[in-house]
């Protein structure tokens, strides 16, 4: 028993060890020339993979603007969702941007930018399905695992709330009828319908988000030069052109 | 009489395994808790943890086990299939074999749940109207990992089993032949008796590979153990601390099974020792 408990300290000593920040400060960054951004490539219109494998986006996009108002070349790197922050913080990239919302419990392992945009959550579903937080009592419920649609889907007391490992694995479910709404982003829910011409309906926003860029906690210069970096394309017409692209719209936070 | 002294013996063995069953789920959950909120997590959250990984754990063991018995049965008939004269035994069975052996779980999981609903939609308009439900409920992720699982460890039980039967003298077939025996006799009295013995440890070594394999039904949405912990990681941050967990109640699980089939390869020595 002693010889057990002696092992597990051991192993949870080990594991704090890796706790300890590895990420690369701005003035690293900077003598590189290069920034390492991470992001998911499974969130159309903001982050995927095109028919030729590449990395594309609003997310994409945006990054490579604020890379490029640093002065910095951007190394693209795409990751698992649900452990993405985690891997922020252990210095697989220097800051991600992948559509995280900014919310308590993240901000309590990472430091977030500023919000570059707002959006919110829908409820996405077959004709005839539920499209009100009421006609969810009781309904199997999708969302995607780590997300703030997974814990948004939990106060609506469903019968059940299956949990993916990526977005389309969602949709895929909805569309044979195993769950009976997709909780996402109004504009992901939108992109699925148009680009695989999908016959569901969409409801009106249900709360407002704000999405940030994420750095490993404490990576205080980084951030700072992010945040002036993402004011100066807000106001020079760079962020503008690229919103309009994707959207038709200015998304940014008003 | 005899019948009712086995009656009550099977009465008695299925309350213990039940009582067994809920009191050690109920020690791993106390457990749980004691473990999280040593390590720091939100005390109001820790009950709702050690319950998820509980859930997670007990999904797990009951598909291993279902998934098991069933592999068990699909391989001894693919095993003895193998070994039939007849192309029409044989064949089929050759290319599950194959096909299987030859293709990742994960492949056969991921296949199991998104691609049979496409290929069995056709068939299954001609169902329905006999008040068979809709695919999507009968290929839920529990189901859909049970096909893929028991049908690739029955593969691998069916080469265990091939080699074992193989294992016993062919002087034995040839003695039994003489003394008229038909071949199906044969099997039953001669050789399984015997191959037994020898298909035991592997077979028991595949059903603790499917304990750990059932952790790719993960990907496919199953709540088992590891797709409760990827819950609880992503609101806590702390992988550290919850992969320790989950690989400590998968070694505690692995542990469990291995006394039940050291027990068992020991009670097969005891009694089928005539060689």
């Amino acid at each position: 028993m002693k010889r057990i408990l002696w092992l597990a300290t051991l192993v949870l000593a080990l594991g704090s060890l890796g706790m300890a920040q590895k990420f690369r400060t701005f003035p690293e960054i900077k003598q590189s020339g290069k920034i390492l951004i991470g992001t998911e490539g499974a969130f159309p219109p903001f982050n995927f993979f095109d028919d030729q494998n590449q990395l594309k986006g609003f997310d994409i996009d945006i990054g490579n603007a604020i890379a490029k108002q640093l002065g910095l070349e951007p190394e693209w790197k795409a990751h698992a969702w649900d452990t993405m922050l985690i891997a922020l913080n252990q210095g697989r990239f220097d800051f991600v941007i992948a559509s995280h919302t900014i919310t308590a419990e993240r901000a309590k392992a990472v430091d977030f930018s500023k919000p570059y945009y707002c959006t919110g959550n829908v409820i996405v579903s077959k004709p005839g399905g539920p499209q009100t937080p009421e006609e969810l009592k009781g309904k199997v419920i999708g969302a995607q695992l780590g997300t703030t649609f997974e814990e948004f889907a939990k106060q609506f007391d469903p019968k059940e709330l299956k949990t993916y490992q990526t977005n389309p694995d969602a949709v895929q479910d909805l569309m044979l009828g195993r769950i009976d709404a997709w909780i996402t982003d109004q504009f992901t829910a939108i992109e699925a319908i148009r680009s695989r011409d999908l016959n569901l309906q969409v409801s009106g926003l249900l709360n407002k988000e704000e999405i940030g860029m994420a750095v490993a906690k404490g990576n205080s210069l980084l951030l700072a030069a992010l945040n002036q970096a993402l004011d100066e394309i807000q106001a020079n017409g760079v962020y503008e052109q690229i919103s309009m692209k994707w959207f038709g719209k200015d998304i940014r936070c008003k | 009489m005899k019948l009712l002294k086995l009656l009550a013996w099977a009465v008695a063995l299925t309350v213990a395994v039940v009582v067994g069953y809920v009191v050690f789920f109920a020690g791993i959950e106390a457990a749980l808790r004691w473990y999280f909120l040593a390590v720091n997590f939100t005390a109001s959250k820790v009950p709702n943890f050690a319950q998820s990984l509980r859930l997670g754990a007990e999904i797990t063991i009951k598909i291993t086990v279902i998934s098991s018995v069933t592999g068990l049965f699909l391989g001894l008939f693919a095993g003895i299939a193998r070994l039939s004269r007849n192309p029409l035994f044989r064949w089929p069975a050759q290319f599950y074999v194959w096909v299987i052996r030859g293709t990742p779980l994960l492949v056969q999981i991921l296949f199991a749940y998104n691609a049979l609903p496409f290929l069995l939609e056709p068939a299954w308009k001609y169902l329905q109207p006999l008040g068979v439900p809709p695919i999507q409920d009968v290929l839920t992720p529990y189901w859909a990992s049970f096909i893929a699982l028991s049908v690739n460890v029955g593969a691998y039980n069916a080469e265990v089993i091939r080699a074992g039967i193989q294992a016993i003298a062919k002087g034995q077939w040839e003695a039994a032949m003489s003394l008229g025996m038909r071949p199906v006799q044969v099997m039953r009295y001669i050789i399984v008796p015997q191959a037994i013995k020898i298909v035991v440890p592997p077979l028991v070594n595949n059903v603790i590979a499917l304990l750990k394999d059932s952790s790719l039904a993960s990907v496919i949405t199953l709540l088992e153990l590891v797709h409760q912990a990827q819950r609880i990681i992503s609101i806590t941050f702390r992988p550290v601390e919850v992969y320790v967990a989950v690989a400590a109640i998968y070694l505690i699980l692995t542990t469990v099974l291995t006394f039940f089939t050291d027990w068992l390869e020991r009670e097969m020595a005891r009694r089928g020792a005539a060689t």
